[in-house]
């Protein structure tokens, strides 16, 4: 349950000693690990040389690992990204069917070759194109590999795709991204992401907008988010578990209800609010993920404790 | 990148006695001619004596020209319209694929007969219904010629049933908006249209209004607009191009990008920004487009010499 609360996901770069060397201690529940736009062309063969030992720097501290690799070289980037430890292999600007199948198939043998379980990996497209988006139920229908969340529809390269410039005050991927949750949704899959925020500035570091993000995302029920600083991360952690209050209000609607269908009844109301079949579902989620965001952070604890008491040993 | 330097359109009666000075005056990047059905003559051979003519006329100041036909009778209307000069037709009123295979089929004929070059011929869509949008990404990729995606907000608001009055804090066709943005770009086409509610009142508005409604358009996904009047152009051909500071900016972006390339870096700051590879990606887009914006403007001041 642990490699499935990524409430940050944060990229990280291979090739950059100052990132993925302290990756660890920043308290990520997952890193990606990026041989995409942020390395250079002339840096990949050196970037794809890094992935092994950056699996193991990058989760040090019980965070999980994602590979984003390169549309053009899914043939060179995926035999040095397919290992034990990667959870997601992210597809970037995937727009058919096609290219999912082809990177199923590769990723299926590199699984039997490398000691991974077949099919425990995950395939994750990621929807960056007009094309990507008119073909997302039949992208995530492609192939038999689970994915467990799916965002898409947004960012810089969708962006440039449509022409537009990014950072306004209205949302301008309210089609794109609805229909890719939309999609996801339909195919049992989670939707990530997709909630405007206002960001005039473009700016991607300050904490404030960070808490402003956690708090807009959790209101509207999404549970993970991609960020580009460390600063994002132990608000994004915060802020899209659930609060103490959400469980208590979560535990007494569990209990309500129990007790309500005892008595052969279906509705009824706790300071006035309606407990009904659907709140509580509502509330078995929350506990569930309450509880694994508690599990996660336990195991962040601990995989962190270990780690630095390693390195305290060894210096 | 947009497709097509097409900015600003705006419509003229093919039967318009001033239609060749008002193109002129115009400044629009196209001209689309409305037709009229005499319906006192045959109508088709009207037309096929005006066309040639009005095409000419249209294209005067260094505008391209379409011509306007309704989707369901579209054959007839086609044999009365194509000559040469014509970048394309517009099809109003588009419902389903089979309109676009069936006038295709008609403009590759006519192509043949005419001396026009195979597939010269573009075919731009007018939405204007329900099963219209519900359709557009068959109808998009029905056929290689579909350049541009319009809305026609007033038309398709009464299919709708949607009041016209503009009191709403919320867009009513906000989402077939962003789905119309979505199919043109996935067919490599582009949307034209207008930001709410201009898209809708169609009134003639101040400067500054103006201009911020074709930012937003802009903002939206929108390469162009059909103007409701020739007061817009101006503001459509200066707003749907890249600013003089955006052009500054991204030229930045640029150097930054490439002294990073040079130690090693594909991601680093600019004030406070990330700049990676789809950033100066975008910076070389708009840096080309906006070349190609002054070169289209280029030759509509070369026609207006001549």
């Amino acid at each position: 349950m642990t490699h499935r609360v990524a409430r940050c996901t944060m990229f990280v770069t291979p090739t950059n000693p100052r990132f993925i060397d302290k990756a660890w201690t920043r308290g990520g529940d997952v890193y990606i690990l990026d041989i995409e736009d942020s390395i250079p062309l002339a840096e990949k063969a050196r970037c794809r040389s890094l992935i092994r030992e950056s699996i193991q720097k990058a989760n040090k501290g019980g965070a999980s690992i994602y590979v984003r690799i390169n549309k053009p070289f899914v043939d060179a980037d995926l035999p040095c990204s397919v290992w034990p430890g990667v959870d997601r292999i992210m597809l970037p600007k995937t727009e058919t069917a096609v290219e999912m199948q082809y990177a199923h198939a590769l990723m299926s043998q590199l699984e039997k070759d490398h000691g991974v379980p077949v099919g425990h990996i995950e395939l994750s497209p990621m929807i960056e194109t007009a094309l990507g988006v008119v073909n997302i139920h039949e992208i995530l229908s492609a192939t038999p590999r689970k994915i467990w969340s799916m965002g898409g529809g947004t960012g810089y390269d969708m962006a440039v795709n449509l022409g537009i410039e990014m950072f306004v005050d209205f949302d301008q991927y309210a089609y794109t991204s609805s229909y890719v949750a939309l999609a996801a949704m339909s195919l049992g899959i989670e939707a990530s992401g997709g909630v405007f925020i206002h960001n005039p500035t473009g700016r991607v570091d300050q904490r404030d907008h960070a808490i402003e993000e956690a708090e807009i995302l959790h209101a509207a029920g999404v549970r993970q988010i991609t960020a580009l600083h460390p600063n994002f991360i132990e608000p994004l952690c915060t802020g899209l578990a659930p609060t103490a209050d959400e469980m208590s209000w979560a535990q007494i609607v569990l209990e309500t209800y129990q007790e309500l269908t005892l008595a052969g009844e279906s509705v009824t109301t706790v300071n006035g609010k309606v407990v009904d079949c659907y709140e509580y579902e509502l509330a078995l989620k929350t506990l569930e993920w309450g509880r694994a965001c508690a599990e996660k952070d336990r195991f962040k604890d601990k995989a962190l404790a270990r780690s630095t008491a390693l390195l305290a040993a060894a210096s | 990148m947009p497709p097509y330097i097409r900015r600003s359109l705006i419509c003229l009666s093919v039967d318009d006695p001033k239609l060749a000075e008002k193109a002129f005056e115009s400044w629009a990047d196209a001209i689309i001619l409305d037709i009229v059905k005499s319906p006192i003559q045959d109508w088709q051979q009207v037309l096929k004596a005006k066309m040639p003519t009005a095409i000419a006329a249209a294209a005067h100041g260094g505008a391209e020209v379409f011509v306007r036909l309704n989707a369901g009778t579209a054959q007839a209307e086609l044999e009365a319209t194509v000559f040469t000069g014509l970048t394309g037709v517009v099809l109003v009123g588009v419902g389903d694929r089979t309109e676009l295979v069936q006038a295709n089929e008609r403009l590759e004929v006519l192509e043949r007969e005419r001396g026009l070059a195979i597939g010269s011929v573009e075919i731009d869509l007018e939405i204007t219904t329900a099963q219209g949008v519900w359709n557009s990404l068959e109808i998009a990729r029905a056929s290689p010629r579909v350049g541009t995606m319009t809305i026609n907000e007033r038309a398709l608001y009464q299919h709708l049933e949607i009041p016209f009055e503009t009191t709403l804090e919320v867009e009513p066709i906000e989402f077939i908006k962003g789905q119309i943005i979505t199919v043109a770009t996935s067919v490599e086409s582009q949307a034209q249209g207008m930001s709410y509610p201009l898209c809708v009142s169609q009134n003639e508005v101040d400067e500054a209004t103006l201009t911020k409604a074709v930012r937003r358009a802009r903002d939206t996904g929108f390469k162009g607009v059909v103007c409701a009047h020739a007061s817009w152009v101006k503001a459509c051909n200066e707003g749907f191009r890249p600013s003089p500071a955006e052009v500054e900016y991204y030229r930045e972006v640029r150097e930054v990008f490439a002294e990073g390339l040079k130690r090693g870096l594909a991601s680093v700051p600019l004030n406070g920004k990330m700049i990676d590879v789809p950033v100066d990606l975008r910076a070389e887009v708009y840096l080309e487009w906006a070349d190609r914006v002054a070169l289209r403007d280029q030759q509509k001041i070369q026609a207006h010499q001549l």
